[in-house]
């Protein structure tokens, strides 16, 4: 299929011929994403690095141009799928005739209200640029776990939006106030007090009346199913301890000059039971700037600075049974003990280890500055290059652990197979909230991207654990996305797809917004039925 | 090594963009957070280093033709590293190699390199140089005066910016060279490109041809030490002639800034002149991180541990660790009267000037918004001067000065270690 030439240059004339591609050797680069496979086999062609190329890649540069584009793109009939820093399956197209939006034009900070603590963000704006301007007011972003390349705006209008730092900067879902949000027929909504007629503002993301938050996100956002949002405003924070960052060294060996007030705390757990308890007395002391359970494995690699680091480190490290990576930080001194004592009492009170406190443990200095930047979750991909997320999803830290509990024997499976990297099959990441007794978990596991084997395992373990949480009725999988995903989870789950279907078809009838990664009109899902 | 031997590593690339920043954890603004020039120029993904590998691999598995935008992908980048350097902060992925490769195998069907690089190649082997000026006037720059020692162990290899369009540079080493008492020999009439112009634009074989003929007239000269005062032509010696002869050179290669360095810690020179000046200093690419020689490995890729391959011996990665960052700024601060001030991207995480891998001479545009964009990184420093260590640098920042009409003042550290002595 390819873009009519009329069509073309009625596009370019809005963005300028040098932001519009319709060449092979542009778009079949957006065909790739590290879960092309995966993709491929989910939208029934043949299997490879690349799966459907985008009919032409444009590269809007302000919110009016990307109206006029989505305007001309849903009169003729196309689709149009808006990506922004582009991490992940989820930003490819999934058919034929979708252009794409790339965002990377749209990369401005439009607003800092240190006084009235938001932010206002273009969609290319990361979350370490953002964090770096934040930082020179004494003042912090939430960024998820992708890391601090990807974009704040994304999580918070279009994904799920965990962070390591939840506990204190929130879920990006939370954080996410007014909206500028380009509909799919190129109309502009305005959402909560950007919207009002006298004085808008980006303060508040919910009214005048009542708010559509729920309706633009959900759960775990569209993905670009219904529409392209290009600007919003965020909550922001108070910077967790002294701001000041210093760096020495040459790549990779940086050295960071830890803030006063700052340390790592591992402290180990014989069992889920003492480890469970841990975790609700961690987080209702209120103490952690982040708290989470993983296996030892995954904190060896937040730990390690390249792979062959991480195979050093790993003997240390697999001894930990059930360990908690806690970071405190405090903006006094006074303060900074009073964390210290209540980690030491509750590590006392719940028969802990604090493997750091022995000095068994003893994280690099650059370990405190990837910890502020929110750098740890790329390490998830040191080990054998590639991992995916299973199953998980949002509850009490008792649900998650409840899953935590029922992965294991199913992943060691695997991981005898030697198709999953062994990780004792704890691998999961469990991470408090806003410190309460929520939690976000989900399972992530290491395979080899280039080893068949590895990957059919991957395949199996991730269905055989989705197949698991629906007979045991624990929340959803990690990612539901797509119809035929909907279409399953939404009867276990109140019929949540209906409505969702419903939202669709009220904002988006003709399906103009690629619904590959969130749901299609019914009329668009009864053509594609008849088709295939 | 041909493409197919980096598909491995093409597949392996998680597409997460680290390639488009300096590290994460060095960002101190997002004015100056950016690392590549060429996506920040044409921002589609392909012309990143990430991009550029899948590009590779798209063209290895057939999915994309040879085409004019491929060459246009693959011919709009620096070859600057810093993708590299962020890239391996973390991972082990080669995205330079890659970029290089891919020149190579665009060269080896036919297609490359584009015709502006090509004539600036044909330049480099017909007349040695690559501005295709006659090769009997390369050495008319060198005043009467100079002393010359003929069969020192000591060879300054001047290169072809210098010896033809910054001339100001060449003089002022070898005036240098001579007020410090350093015995010299110059190859004169024998000194032919390094072959810069056409290695990185992927016509290896050609370059190989130059390489040669310069391993050879410098071994005929006694040369024990070569001088550069190019980074281009310091980073060719120092990093791609080992790597790409297959063999360790016979002579020790240093830059001027080392030399200098060198003599001022053994105490043979000092600084008498002060001059007064607040600056900052541009990091060339080839004399950071692309002066850093290619580690020598032999060894395999073992599976320590079921799907967890890690090489056996431990492979040293290339990353911009081991370049030329500290000789120029220990010169720089022992210079009366000199301040400097550091620019946000600095060390392994320069800035590119723009003009380098071809880009120059194919795309001026693009070369000279690139030189705009590190002239308001150098200004945001307020400092009055913009120092560096290498002539082509020079060429193309002075154009992005004057371009801003900027009243910033550029030399390179030679000329102030001239005005100091």
């Amino acid at each position: 299929m390819e873009l009519d030439q009329d069509i073309y240059n009625d596009l370019a004339n809005i963005v300028g011929e040098k932001n519009i591609s319709k060449d092979p050797v542009i778009t079949v680069n957006y065909a790739y994403s590290f879960g092309s496979e995966i993709l491929c086999e989910r939208f029934g062609i043949e299997k490879s690095n690349f799966a459907y190329a985008p009919l032409a890649v444009i590269l809007p540069g302000s919110t009016a141009e990307i109206q006029k584009v989505v305007k001309l793109i849903h009169e003729r009939g196309l689709k149009f799928k808006a990506q922004s820093t582009g991490l992940g399956p989820w930003n490819n197209v999934s058919s034929e005739d979708v252009i794409i939006l790339d965002l990377k034009r749209m990369d401005k900070i439009r607003k800092i209200d240190a006084k009235n603590l938001y932010c206002v963000v273009e969609p290319y704006v990361t979350g370490a640029t953002l964090q770096a301007e934040l930082l020179k007011l004494d003042l912090n972003t939430h960024m998820p776990g992708a890391g601090p390349q990807v974009s704040p705006l994304a999580s918070s209008t279009s994904m799920f939006g965990p962070g390591f730092t939840s506990d204190v900067t929130g879920y990006s879902a939370r954080n996410v106030l007014g909206v500028e949000w380009v509909l799919p027929d190129g109309d502009l909504i305005k959402l909560g007090a950007l919207g009002l007629e006298n004085k808008p503002d980006w303060f508040c993301g919910d009214g005048p009346g009542f708010s559509l938050r729920g309706v633009m996100r959900g759960a775990s956002g569209a993905k670009s199913g219904l529409g392209v949002f290009t600007a919003c405003a965020l909550k922001i924070f108070p910077y967790p301890c002294d701001p000041k960052w210093n760096i020495s060294g040459v790549s990779p060996n940086y050295e960071f000059e830890i803030p006063n007030y700052m340390e790592f705390h591992i402290i180990d757990y014989r069992d889920f039971d003492t480890l469970e308890h841990a975790l609700y007395r961690f987080t209702e002391e209120e103490i952690g700037f982040m708290v989470n359970y993983s296996s030892g494995m995954a904190i060896a690699a937040i730990f390690s600075r390249d792979r062959a680091d991480l195979i050093r480190k790993a003997t240390k490290y697999l001894v930990l049974r059930k360990p908690i990576c806690l970071l405190i930080c405090a903006r006094s001194k006074r303060e900074f003990k009073y964390k210290q004592k209540i980690v030491a009492h509750i590590v006392e009170e719940t028969n802990g280890k604090d493997m750091t406190a022995k000095g068994r443990i003893v994280p690099r200095s650059q370990c405190y500055v990837e910890a502020l930047r929110s750098m740890l979750g790329i390490h998830a991909f040191l080990a054998s290059g590639a991992f995916t997320s299973a199953f998980g999803g949002m509850d009490s830290i008792g649900v998650t652990i409840t899953m935590a509990k029922l992965n294991i024997p199913i992943k060691m499976e695997y991981i005898k197979k030697k198709q999953l990297a062994d990780d004792g099959g704890e691998g999961i990441w469990l991470q408090s909230y806003e410190f309460g007794h929520y939690a976000h978990a989900e399972m992530p596991s290491m395979y080899d991207k280039l080893n068949p084997e590895s990957k059919q395992g991957m395949r199996e373990y991730v269905m055989r654990t989705n197949q698991l949480i629906f007979n045991k009725a624990l929340n959803i999988p990690f990612s539901v996305d797509g119809d035929m995903m909907h279409d399953i989870w939404g009867p276990q789950t109140c019929n949540y797809h209906v409505w969702l279907r419903k939202i669709k078809e009220a904002f988006d009838p003709n399906n103009t917004s690629d619904s590959g990664f969130y749901i299609s009109p019914s009329a668009a899902l009864k053509k594609k039925k008849k088709r295939n | 090594m041909p493409l197919e031997d980096y598909r491995d590593i093409m597949e392996r690339c998680i597409r997460c963009s680290l390639c488009k920043w300096i590290p994460q954890i060095q960002i101190k603004s997002q004015r100056f957070a950016t690392i590549c020039p060429s996506i920040e120029e044409f921002n589609f993904h392909n012309y990143s280093g990430g991009g550029r590998m899948i590009t590779g691999l798209a063209l290895l598995v057939k999915k994309i033709p040879f085409n004019e935008k491929l060459l246009e992908v693959v011919y709009t980048c620096t070859e600057c590293g810093g993708c590299d350097v962020s890239c391996k902060n973390l991972n082990d992925l080669e995205p330079l190699e890659v970029i290089q490769e891919l020149r190579e195998e665009l060269v080896k069907k036919g297609y490359g390199p584009l015709p502006k690089q090509q004539k600036y190649a044909e330049n480099a082997l017909k007349v040695h140089n690559p501005y295709g000026d006659p090769h009997e006037e390369r050495f008319n720059w060198l005043p009467d005066k100079v002393k010359l020692t003929p069969g020192a162990e000591i060879g300054y290899f001047i290169g072809c910016t210098s010896s033809y369009r910054r001339q100001e540079l060449a003089r002022a080493t070898v005036k240098v060279f001579n007020q410090i008492g350093v015995e010299f020999t110059i190859l004169s009439p024998d000194e032919f490109c390094c072959g810069s112009p056409l290695y990185r634009v992927g016509e290896v074989e050609k370059a190989k041809e130059l390489m040669r003929e310069n391993i050879e007239r410098i071994k005929k000269a006694g040369i024990k030490i070569l001088i550069t005062s190019c980074a281009g032509c310091y980073a060719m010696f120092k990093a791609e002639y080992p790597k790409v002869m297959g063999e360790d050179l016979p002579f020790k290669v240093l830059h001027t800034s080392e030399l200098i360095e060198n003599l001022l810690n053994e105490g043979k020179i000092q600084f008498t002149k002060k001059v007064p000046m607040t600056v900052t200093y541009h990091d060339p690419c080839h004399l950071g991180r692309g002066s850093e020689p290619y580690p020598k490995w032999e060894g395999k890729i073992v599976e320590v541990v079921p799907l967890i391959k890690i090489p056996m011996p431990p492979k040293p990665k290339r990353q911009g660790t081991f370049g030329i960052y500290v000789a120029p700024r220990n010169v720089l601060k022992k210079i009366p009267g000199i301040k400097l001030i550091e620019m946000e991207r600095n060390c392994e995480y320069a800035y590119c000037c723009g003009a380098g891998g071809g880009v120059k001479a194919q795309f001026p545009e693009f070369a000279l918004n690139t030189s705009k964009r590190r002239i308001e990184e150098a200004i945001a420093t307020e400092a009055s001067t913009l120092i560096s260590c290498c002539p082509f640098c020079k060429t193309n920042l002075q154009e992005g000065i004057d371009a801003l009409k900027s009243d910033m003042k550029f030399y390179d550290l030679i000329e102030l270690v001239e005005r100091a002595l």
